[in-house]
């Protein structure tokens, strides 16, 4: 293991010098923890005995060690085999399925049903006391645990496609169980184990407390709990030690199983060091009075930059963007993943994680700036003025509530009439979407729809309340071309009808030539060409939006890949940002560059923007 | 041992449905792929379209002998896969493989890219235990990875990268089949076009018979020699790419070209924007199943399935109202 961190090493050591001392007992010299010294019974602390003597005279010391072999080589014993035939059953019913599914799962169903003192009553009643019961009554009671775990665990693994690749492969069974399945099913089947073992230890002492497991005078912490329970008033100290001995030993097991499931998890363990930490940044924000937007413009964004707080150092996800929405106008924000375009829209909504903050610029929408308002505005504006329409429909719709219900909400919410009122609205909003049958439809539940209904409900939630701005993040990704053509219409009807403002967030260009008037392309946190679609996509000038465009296929052109992949936010380049994967990038592309006005409303970030011929007009001359 | 006439891969009527177990008793069962007959050349290119529910996937694996057929028979290079023994079956494996969508659980997020690509290897023997790490060397470098990344976790790469591996992955068989199910649709424009650009380039030099499975029309396109039009389970219309897909004949076909959204105007059919939802593959219209969406539909629609109707070189048409449309 290549990550032992300090996680690992306290309860490792602690269990370690626990399991040595266990075995070493024997060769440790100490006094017979089972000879009697009847005339120094109780005394407290002194030479030859340092924790004291118990109610027969014998030696604590010696018998609180000679009792931790018991305890644990009676629980490690019996909680391997548990974890041994518990997770074999369930690996083989959760695989095999059908009669193998049967007899694993229902067997340790009935097992569970038995009352564990029941169970240990009736098998020492049975075969008698001593540690071979106590071993096998602890294992078959917690073989239906591991079972249970491994038996889930593997239906949720079988259908990912790296097990199909193993079959595909041609595995055989056994290969695919062992070098596949269980390494992924490892980590819970590591805590159960920690658990079990902990339980094991406690249920041992418990057993033998009650006389129905350790036969005295065989040392072991439970036996000496119960002596010491006896002569508590006398001697309270006696039942300190087995007492403490147990509760070390527990915690150390459950903290060395935590840390073991971290460490055997490649991803979690690597992440440690990567993780964004939030961190308090910079509150100050320059420009002490917004000022009033644009004349027709709904929404006006100047300089907007975001800043996230990690360890690696503050990143800028969102570096100066700037942007302007008209009544009635689309926009539609491109990008690859890593660009920018999320984080912009959600800094503007004023959803933004907790370690991202908009530190400079503003976004003035209807005369007041967004990024200025207290969450408490933010929130009376969200889904009135201002609404969102999700990327994915399903995980946005509460599946516990009828989608007639959400919407009524979502009215209630923002205006103070009358439920039946609501409910009348929301019939229409929901005929106004094109959903058949509305009437049915508004008591129906959210996974009783398909992708493209569920997200004509989210679009009727989001035009409820009769929004200026629509904000769609990647609305169409998830549904079919027939579907998302009828959405895509929909969206431009209800702009032609309502004369709200919409901004649309996709990575398709040709969701983007269908609906938009204007496109903002955007490159590691930074615009760099916007304009009016037709011309921008007629004749690129920025050689990032030529590529994406060539990167399309379509009619008999080949697709043409861009080279290498979008920077991280930490390892942005110095100069102009796209530069290292551009195939005209020259010594001026070192320097950062400005947003260049070119006329006709077209904006470009590049050094080389005059002298460039781009994009597919170019291929044709 | 095979007559030459015989394509690598021939599926003859090939049915399956599912059904979901409830409390007593199983659910209705769902059509996910009926009566569809295929065949496949070797080094040929063939996509399938479809959107979600077309049964296009469920036919995918059906080709690979990952799920049994319930009627219908596919035969890979002249032996029937459902009547193979276990150990015949698994030495086929090494002939025929397939990549997913990435980047979402195609890897294993537990082992080393390495060990991942060298399964192939050590479970058909191809090359002994100590030539192994030059081999799966040799693979990576094969899909444009770095060599020297085979002991990483699939978790440090990118989307577009772990694509790579897949792909490396499934070629470490050194199989002549391929079967690629939706292998661009999660990743960005501009790493699509990387990992189109490899495959094609694969498919050339090892001569690999490739099935693309895929919604998006431009890909099968520029990828495929021929394609198949799935909806609801059944075959729509089937023949050369560059036909079916620039000269759609079947309504359904139609309307998915006009859908699927292009780049610069002009060039784009009017859209035909199709009503309604597609029915539930549990219970299927009658007849066509299209027919509860399709304009021309007519009475006759709904008495019998249309049968696949040769137009012209190789293009078939399951439409009864072929002669009559626009």
């Amino acid at each position: 293991m290549r990550r032992l961190h300090a996680r690992l090493a306290l309860p490792a050591l602690l269990i370690l010098s626990l399991v040595v001392i266990a075995l070493a007992v024997p060769f440790l010299g100490l006094p017979n923890p089972v000879r009697q010294d009847i005339p120094n019974r109780l005394t407290g602390m002194a030479p030859g005995a340092p924790l004291g003597r118990d109610e027969f005279g014998r030696d604590v010391f010696s018998r609180l060690l000679w009792g931790a072999r018991t305890s644990l080589f009676v629980a490690f014993t019996a909680t391997t085999i548990a974890a041994l035939a518990g997770t074999l059953l369930g690996m083989l019913g959760g695989w095999f399925r059908g009669v193998a599914e049967f007899l694993s799962v229902r067997i340790a169903d009935v097992i569970l049903c038995f009352p564990p003192i029941l169970l240990a009553l009736l098998v020492v009643t049975i075969m008698g006391p001593g540690v071979a019961t106590l071993i096998l009554m602890l294992s078959v009671l917690y073989t239906p645990g591991f079972v249970r775990v491994a038996y889930g665990e593997v239906l949720s693994t079988r259908n990912q496609d790296f097990v199909t690749a193993m079959t595909a492969l041609g595995a055989t069974t056994p290969r695919i169980l062992a070098l596949t399945v269980l390494p992924n099913i490892a980590s819970p089947l590591l805590v159960q184990y920690s658990l079990t073992l902990g339980a094991a230890i406690v249920v041992e002492s418990g057993l033998s407390f009650l006389g129905l497991g350790v036969v005295p005078p065989t040392p072991s912490w439970g036996l000496m709990i119960r002596g010491a329970r006896a002569t508590m008033e006398q001697a309270p100290l006696l039942l300190l030690w087995p007492c403490l001995a147990l509760t070390v030993t527990i915690l150390a097991f459950n903290l060395l199983c935590d840390a073991l499931r971290d460490a055997f998890d490649p991803k979690s363990a690597a992440s440690v060091g990567t993780r964004p930490r939030p961190r308090l940044v910079d509150r100050f924000a320059p420009g002490l009075f917004p000022t009033r937007a644009d004349s027709g413009a709904i929404l006006s964004v100047r300089g907007l930059t975001v800043e996230i707080g990690t360890r690696r150092g503050v990143i800028r996800p969102v570096d100066d963007v700037s942007f302007t929405v008209g009544a009635g106008e689309t926009l539609a924000i491109v990008g690859e993943s890593g660009s920018g375009k999320s984080v912009t829209v959600t800094s503007l909504m004023g959803l933004l994680p907790a370690a991202a903050r908009p530190v400079a610029g503003e976004a003035v929408f209807e005369g007041h700036d967004l990024l200025r308002r207290s969450p408490d505005q933010l929130r009376a504006l969200r889904g009135a003025r201002l609404a969102m329409i999700p990327q994915d429909p399903m995980s946005s719709l509460n599946p516990v509530h009828k989608v007639g219900d959400q919407v009524v909400e979502a009215i209630l919410a923002h205006r103070s009439i009358a439920r039946p009122a609501a409910r009348a609205e929301a019939l229409a909003l929901f005929r106004r979407v094109g959903i058949a049958d509305p009437e049915r439809r508004l008591d129906a539940w959210p996974h009783e729809m398909s992708g493209g209904m569920r997200q004509r409900v989210m679009i009727a939630m989001a035009i409820a309340n009769r929004p200026a701005l629509l904000i769609a993040d990647e609305p169409t990704t998830a549904l079919d071309v027939t579907m998302q053509a009828q959405i895509l219409d929909l969206l431009a009807d209800l702009r032609r009808e309502t004369g709200s403002a919409l901004i649309f967030i996709t990575h398709s260009l040709g969701v983007v030539a269908e609906i938009a008037d204007t496109v903002m392309v955007m490159y590691a946190g930074q615009v760099v060409e916007q304009g009016p679609v037709a011309s921008v996509f007629a004749a690129p000038f920025h050689p990032y939006t030529a590529a994406l465009l060539a990167a399309v296929p379509q009619d008999d052109a080949a697709p043409e890949p861009i080279p290498g992949a979008v920077p991280p936010p930490h390892r942005f380049p110095q100069g102009c940002r796209f530069a290292p994967r551009c195939g005209h990038a020259q010594p001026p592309c070192g320097e950062a560059q400005p947003l260049r006005h070119f006329g006709n409303g077209r904006e470009v970030r590049c050094a080389r923007a005059g002298d460039l011929r781009l994009g597919r007009a170019a291929h044709d001359a | 041992m095979t007559p030459d006439a015989e394509p690598l891969l021939v599926a003859e009527h090939v049915s399956v449905s599912f059904s979901r177990k409830r409390l007593f008793g199983r659910g209705p069962a769902v059509r996910a792929v009926q009566d569809v007959s295929l065949r496949i050349g070797r080094g040929e290119a063939v996509g399938i379209v479809g959107e979600s529910g077309s049964g296009k996937s469920t036919l995918g694996r059906l080709l690979l002998g990952l799920i049994k057929p319930a009627s219908g028979e596919v035969r890979f290079d002249g032996s029937a896969l459902q009547s193979l023994s276990r150990r015949d079956w698994r030495a086929l494996r090494q002939r025929m493989q397939i990549v997913f969508q990435a980047p979402y659980g195609s890897l294993d997020p537990r082992r080393r890219i390495g060990s991942q690509i060298g399964d192939g290897l050590a479970i058909h023997r191809l090359a002994a235990p100590g030539q192994m790490p030059e081999a799966v060397r040799a693979l990576l470098e094969q899909v444009g990875l770095d060599a020297s990344h085979a002991d990483r976790f699939p978790h440090e790469f990118s989307g577009g990268q772990r694509q790579r591996i897949g792909i490396a992955r499934a070629l470490a068989s050194r199989p002549d089949f391929l079967v690629a199910d939706e292998p661009v649709s999660s990743l960005d424009v501009s790493i699509q076009a990387q990992i189109l650009d490899l495959l094609d380039r694969l498919r050339r030099e090892l001569g690999l018979a490739l099935v693309l499975i895929s919604h998006d029309l431009a890909v099968v396109r520029h990828l495929c020699d021929r394609v198949v039009v799935m909806y609801l389970g059944r075959v729509m219309e089937e023949g050369p790419a560059r036909s079916v897909l620039d000269a759609p004949r079947h309504p359904y076909t139609r309307a998915l070209v006009s859908a699927t959204p292009r780049i610069g105007a002009g060039g784009r059919p009017a859209r035909i924007l199709l009503p309604g939802e597609p029915p539930s593959p549990s219970a299927p219209p009658t007849g066509c199943v299209f027919r509860t969406r399709c304009s021309f539909a007519i009475a006759a629609c709904g008495e019998a399935v249309p049968p696949l109707t040769q137009t012209n070189h190789d293009h078939g048409v399951a439409c009864i109202r072929l002669a009559d449309l626009p």
